[in-house]
């Protein structure tokens, strides 16, 4: 690809990045998008903390509150919440005829995916910074931020928008209808949810269920979230880092070929 | 007549903006051709009409020629260049109004057409809003510039869907059935801003089923049914070359008709037979129509000498002819006789 080409192709997506956040995403999604963890922290992190009591969660060879486990879970939980406005966009673009449009215009299938995806990163990236600024009390005591444990974060958050987007994708262009997408996509995301260690640790469990937990791309998500902020990274945090990047790029390739057949 | 096959291919490339030649799609193995090896070419600064009924081809055409389908086979260049290998840099000068209604349904009127502007990498925001202005005035959105889009008539969207489209410059605009849903004046203004275009270099390639608004707009016109190109012409040309074949007339006598005399008047209307076989699209089955009491109206292939066998026959059964008129079909009646007459051959076959 020549340079005047990548110019172009880069161009075309930050210009459908720019629309996808000022034209087709409603505002309520992001005020949603931060009232959410705020109910998950304040309320359910120290009702839950009540019934667990002081023995908090292990994180490698530390001990952390539950409500601080929880706030960082929701960081990885938000990427999640947050995917399904790929698929929102997606046929809300198909249904007002911009889909149709857009690929009449200069920009192609792969533009329009990879546009989706930094669409996420970009929601998925500012709204675990604001779960960080809200729930700072709540980890305050626990965190250890360092440049190397941040940028594993940061991955774990860019590497989770892509996964999640690109299986947002993959399901909306498989699907007839919207009604049907929300109903899979919904029942999907109630499965990442609660077989992950958002909300509760997998050590411990019994093994089958703690085994499903690494079948489940959300765990990894929120370990290595967690293992960034509180700088507990080790070779498994590693290990889980190749997984998440094996799950996203396997995923992306998926939604890319996905969208390229998808008949008009 | 020209069809597809006799279409000539030999234009000078600086001359056609897009040129196809023997297009074929099909969606899917064993499943039947929706275009059947069509070839045209449309030159630079025309208006060219692509008119059929529904399930022709029209759409599955313009999907294929705006890059948003792939055809099974066939060439089709435009602006000189290879559409497939091309498709980037020919995207950036076409213009494309689809029959589904495309709007941003969170944005205003105003911002939809600024964002639209943006994407179609119009960077100054001056420049931009002065274009916004413009467009806004031209096609009469000024009133709703403030309403969202999802809150719009169905008529008023398109209208913003039509503006729209002039918010960038292009070379090439295609329409696809753009009037529906317009009301009288806005379907009169669209068609003159696009004329207006066209008079400044703009090639439109234009769908739709209104045929007045393909005789008012197009320098030429392809019908196609079945997946073919059917006919090919000017829109003179087509009524010139269907058009003699089948005009009627209406004859009012002084008296009353009889039975005899309207017998003998079935008999030379029965023998007007079709020009020759070759002319199967051409033939429009006779016609008369008892009209009252005292008149007639005849539809025929060749008019003049239906007209002479009748002056012939007045006078001998004692009748005579108070007033006399030919009438030339309309456009929309060539188009029909030609779908219909297309339609009865396949079904033939």
């Amino acid at each position: 690809m020549k340079f005047t080409d990548k110019y172009v192709f880069v161009s075309g997506i930050l210009l459908l990045l720019y629309r996808n956040l000022f034209a087709a995403i409603d505002k309520m999604f992001f005020i949603w998008q931060i009232l959410f963890p705020v109910f998950q922290i304040y309320i359910m992190g120290y009702a839950y903390s009540a019934l667990i009591g002081d023995q908090g969660i292990n994180i490698g060879t530390s001990s952390i509150s539950y409500v601080a486990f929880l706030t960082t879970g929701m960081m990885g939980f938000n990427v999640m919440q947050g995917s399904q406005i790929a698929g929102t966009i997606f046929w809300n673009d198909r249904k007002n005829g911009m889909f149709h449009q857009i690929l009449a215009m200069p920009f192609n299938k792969i533009q329009y995916v990879i546009a989706n995806l930094v669409t996420l990163i970009v929601i998925g990236l500012t709204s675990a910074t604001a779960i960080i600024l809200i729930g700072l009390p709540t980890i305050f005591q626990d965190m250890n931020i360092t440049v190397w444990g941040i940028s594993y974060t940061i991955f774990a958050l860019v590497a989770g928008s892509i996964f999640f987007g690109s299986f947002t994708i993959i399901l909306s262009t498989k699907m007839k209808s919207s009604e049907t997408y929300n109903v899979f996509s919904n029942g999907l995301f109630i499965f990442f949810i609660f077989v992950s260690s958002v909300f509760y640790p997998a050590e411990g469990l019994p093994q089958p269920l703690s085994a499903a937990f690494y079948f489940n791309p959300l765990t990894y998500i929120a370990d290595i979230t967690r293992a960034g902020i509180f700088s507990h990274i080790d070779a498994f945090t590693n290990l889980e880092v190749l997984a998440l990047t094996l799950f996203s790029v396997g995923a992306f390739v998926i939604a890319t070929r996905a969208m390229v057949k998808l008949q008009i | 007549m020209k069809t597809s096959q006799d279409i000539p291919l030999t234009y000078n490339e600086n001359e056609n903006c897009i040129k196809v030649t023997n297009l074929k799609k099909q969606y899917g193995k064993g499943k039947p051709l929706v275009i059947n090896g069509i070839s045209f070419a449309v030159k630079y600064g025309t208006v060219f009409g692509f008119l059929g009924p529904n399930g022709a081809g029209k759409t599955t055409t313009l999907k294929i020629l705006t890059s948003l389908l792939n055809p099974t086979s066939g060439d089709i260049t435009i602006f000189g260049k290879d559409l497939f290998k091309k498709q980037s840099e020919i995207k950036r000068k076409i213009g494309v109004v689809s029959q589904n209604p495309s709007f941003e349904a969170n944005l205003k009127v105003e911002r939809s057409l600024d964002l639209y502007g943006l994407l179609w990498g119009l960077n100054d925001r001056k420049a931009r809003k002065d274009k916004v202005k413009e467009i806004l005035k031209t096609f009469d959105l000024e009133s709703i510039k403030n309403s969202k889009n999802d809150e719009l008539s169905i008529g008023q969207r398109r209208r913003v869907q039509l503006a729209r489209e002039f918010m960038h410059d292009m070379n090439l605009l295609f329409l696809d059935e753009p009037t529906v849903g317009l009301d009288p004046s806005a379907r009169r203004m669209l068609l003159d801003h696009i004329k207006k275009h066209v008079k400044s270099g703009l090639t439109v390639f234009f769908t739709t089923h209104i045929m007045e608004e393909a005789e008012y707009l197009c320098d030429e016109i392809a019908i196609i049914d079945n997946g073919k190109i059917i006919a090919f012409d000017t829109p003179i040309g087509l009524k010139q070359r269907y058009g003699r074949m089948n005009k009627s007339i209406e004859i009012t006598f002084k008296d009353n008709l009889n039975e005899p005399f309207v017998n003998i008047l079935k008999d030379i209307v029965k023998e007007n037979k079709k020009v020759s076989d070759d002319d199967e699209l051409n033939y429009t089955y006779p016609e008369i129509t008892l009209k009252g009491g005292n008149a007639i109206k005849i539809k025929v292939n060749d008019i003049e000498k239906v007209i002479s066998e009748i002056f012939l026959i007045v006078p001998k059964n004692g009748m005579e002819i108070e007033n006399i008129s030919v009438n030339s079909p309309s456009l929309e009646e060539i188009f029909l006789s030609i779908v219909g007459n297309s339609k009865d051959n396949f079904n033939k076959r």
